[in-house]
């Protein structure tokens, strides 16, 4: 298309746009369209990289509520007092200004697939060639008796962004002398495997300073957890007799909990709480639930392309996926964004697209200088994305090998949200 | 006389055998274009901004990464996530991420 008629184009475009009755933001151009809802791990790489390496081809528009995006990553060594909250905050705005991403601050509340349109809070819609959905995790308060949204601030989950872990942090660092905190770790499946266990020694690590005879009760309702055995080893090395976890069979069920009398109440016994972090069942967000591209909580997903199973037009990335054998995590999701982009790429583009090939590590911080990491990669099944090979941290790994396995976490860190914002 | 013929025949060989017979090969079969996907898996560990805790690898001398690449793959170096990495990766995949990195501004 020569100037004048891309220029006539646009005219014609933004004239047709305004006889339609509800606003709709509309970018003037002939180029295919992608619609990314959610800026996090998998959204915000996957907008990143179609935008970056279409080189201007594909018209990509990101939908994202928060002008910040605090990642959850990280959010324990806030909690733990190993990183200060704002830097684990990141903008968006070199994506509009590297990539010329379209990024409106707005929630994606439905999704016309046959129109292949999303419908903004604001009322506005954005039509899609394609459409990728990476919303991360809704919690299902109802999964636990008792808890509830109200709940929220006297039992924080923390376990979405945002300042809940703020609120979490405050309430640990003003906990009573030898007082409790008890910890109520998610059933499976549910975002980021290791991600309570390296809270408990975050808390333990905060506690062990400030308030040495207090204690840690973990009401887990699961019998096992990840990295449990190095877990395990690091509390007894770094907290003796600090922290108690008890498992499901152990403690027969969790019944009930109650924020106002901070009880934690399951077959056998009930547990009382100083400070209690209460993690319940989780579900893909709400617009992959609206698109509906679920199957029960999750979203089933074709492992060569991330394409839904319901709607090849439509992607889900990250937690909202099933994505077994992949974990839910950070590492995940940018891995996943990848292949979606490849994928859209080639199909809107004619790009050429590669075999998908996904991969994950996820550390943890046990205490300072003491790292430990679980890893994978994986390939594309028909069913699933299969675990090629796998590594886990030793128990008996000597120091210097821990304080690298830590410091290569703060590259990761920098690593991940170079390559999700810059 | 002797040594110093001896010495060429030694330069010559160590040439052939090292540069070309050995060295070039780890680079052939290299796609540019596959080795900017491939890549993908990699600067979520491997960015400028990661030097302190990862090694930044952008414009490193193609030999130098492709070598290192087979060095874990051979787990002849430590370290469990590259020793992963590199597990996953054939001979043109090694090459094509090692011209591509090396195009890279440091
Ligand atoms: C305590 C904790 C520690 C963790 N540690 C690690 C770790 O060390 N390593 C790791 O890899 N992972 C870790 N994770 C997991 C990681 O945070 C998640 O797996 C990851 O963020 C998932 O990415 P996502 O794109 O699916 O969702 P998210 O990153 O949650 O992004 C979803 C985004 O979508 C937006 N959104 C949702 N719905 C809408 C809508 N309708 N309209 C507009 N915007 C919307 C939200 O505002 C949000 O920004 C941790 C998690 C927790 C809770
Ligand atoms: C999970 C994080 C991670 C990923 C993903 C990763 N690396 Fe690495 N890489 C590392 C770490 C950590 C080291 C340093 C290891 C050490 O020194 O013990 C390293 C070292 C290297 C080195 C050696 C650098 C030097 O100067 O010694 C090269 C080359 C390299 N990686 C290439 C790659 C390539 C190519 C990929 C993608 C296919 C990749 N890496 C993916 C973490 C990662």
């Amino acid at each position: 298309m020569n100037n004048l008629s891309r220029r006539s184009f646009v005219s014609f475009a933004l004239a047709s746009t305004s006889l339609l009755a509800m606003p709709a933001i509309s970018t003037g151009s002939a180029r295919p369209k992608v619609v990314v809802v959610g800026g996090g791990a998998g959204g915000a790489t996957a907008a990143r990289y179609i935008a970056k390496d279409s080189k201007g081809a594909i018209d990509v528009t990101l939908i994202e509520a928060s002008k910040q995006y605090y990642t959850c990553f990280y959010s324990n060594l806030y909690l733990g007092g190993f990183r200060e909250y704002d830097s684990i905050g990141h903008s968006y705005d070199n994506l509009s200004a590297n990539h010329g991403v379209n990024v409106v601050h707005d929630w994606a509340i439905s999704v016309d697939s046959s129109a292949r349109k999303v419908r903004l809070g604001s009322g506005a819609t954005v039509s899609y060639d394609r459409l990728v959905l990476s919303p991360g995790i809704d919690i299902k308060y109802d999964s636990i008796n008792g808890y509830s949204v109200e709940a929220q601030t006297k039992m924080p989950h923390a376990w979405k962004s945002g300042t809940q872990v703020k609120v979490l942090r405050d309430q640990v660092l003003n906990m009573p002398k030898g007082g409790t905190f008890a910890m109520v770790p998610p059933p499976n499946p549910y975002r980021c495997p290791p991600g309570p266990y390296e809270r408990i020694s975050m808390v333990a690590h905060i506690l062990k300073e400030r308030n040495p005879t207090a204690k840690i009760v973990v009401v887990d309702p699961k019998n096992k957890f990840s990295k449990q055995g190095l877990f395990m080893a690091g509390w007894e090395k770094h907290y003796p007799g600090m922290v108690e976890w008890i498992d499901n069979d152990t403690h027969g069920g969790i019944k009930n909990v109650n924020p106002e009398t901070m009880e934690i109440e399951t077959d056998i016994d009930t547990f009382k709480a100083d400070v209690a972090c209460v993690v319940p069942a989780q579900k893909a967000g709400a617009i992959a639930m609206n698109a509906g591209v679920t199957d029960g909580d999750w979203s089933p997903i074709i492992p060569a392309s991330m394409q839904t199973r319901a709607d090849s037009n439509i992607y889900v990335l990250g937690d909202a996926s099933v994505a077994s054998s992949m974990p839910k995590s950070g590492f995940s999701a940018n891995s996943q964004a990848k292949v979606a982009a490849n994928h859209i790429r080639g199909e809107l583009t004619g790009s050429k697209v590669f075999a998908a090939k996904f991969s994950n590590t996820c550390w943890s911080l046990v205490a300072t200088n003491d790292g430990i990491k679980v890893g994978a990669n994986y390939k594309a099944g028909e069913e699933k994305i299969e675990a090629v090979e796998k590594f886990v941290s030793k128990t008996d790994e000597n120091n210097a090998k821990r304080k690298k396995t830590y410091e290569e976490s703060i590259g990761w860190y920098n690593g991940i949200t170079t390559d999700m914002f810059s | 006389m002797v040594k110093i013929v001896f010495k060429f025949f030694a330069v010559v060989s160590y040439l052939l055998i090292f540069r070309v017979l050995l060295a070039e090969p780890l680079l052939d079969g290299a796609d540019f274009d596959y080795g900017e996907y491939l890549s993908g898996q990699c600067v979520t560990c491997h960015q400028s901004s990661s030097d302190k805790g990862i090694p930044a690898i952008n414009g490193a001398e193609a030999l130098y990464i492709a070598k290192r690449l087979v060095l874990y793959k051979n787990k002849e170096l430590e370290n469990e996530v590259m020793q992963l990495v590199a597990s996953a990766l054939d001979k043109e995949e090694i090459a094509s991420l090692a011209i591509y990195f090396n195009s890279l501004e440091k």
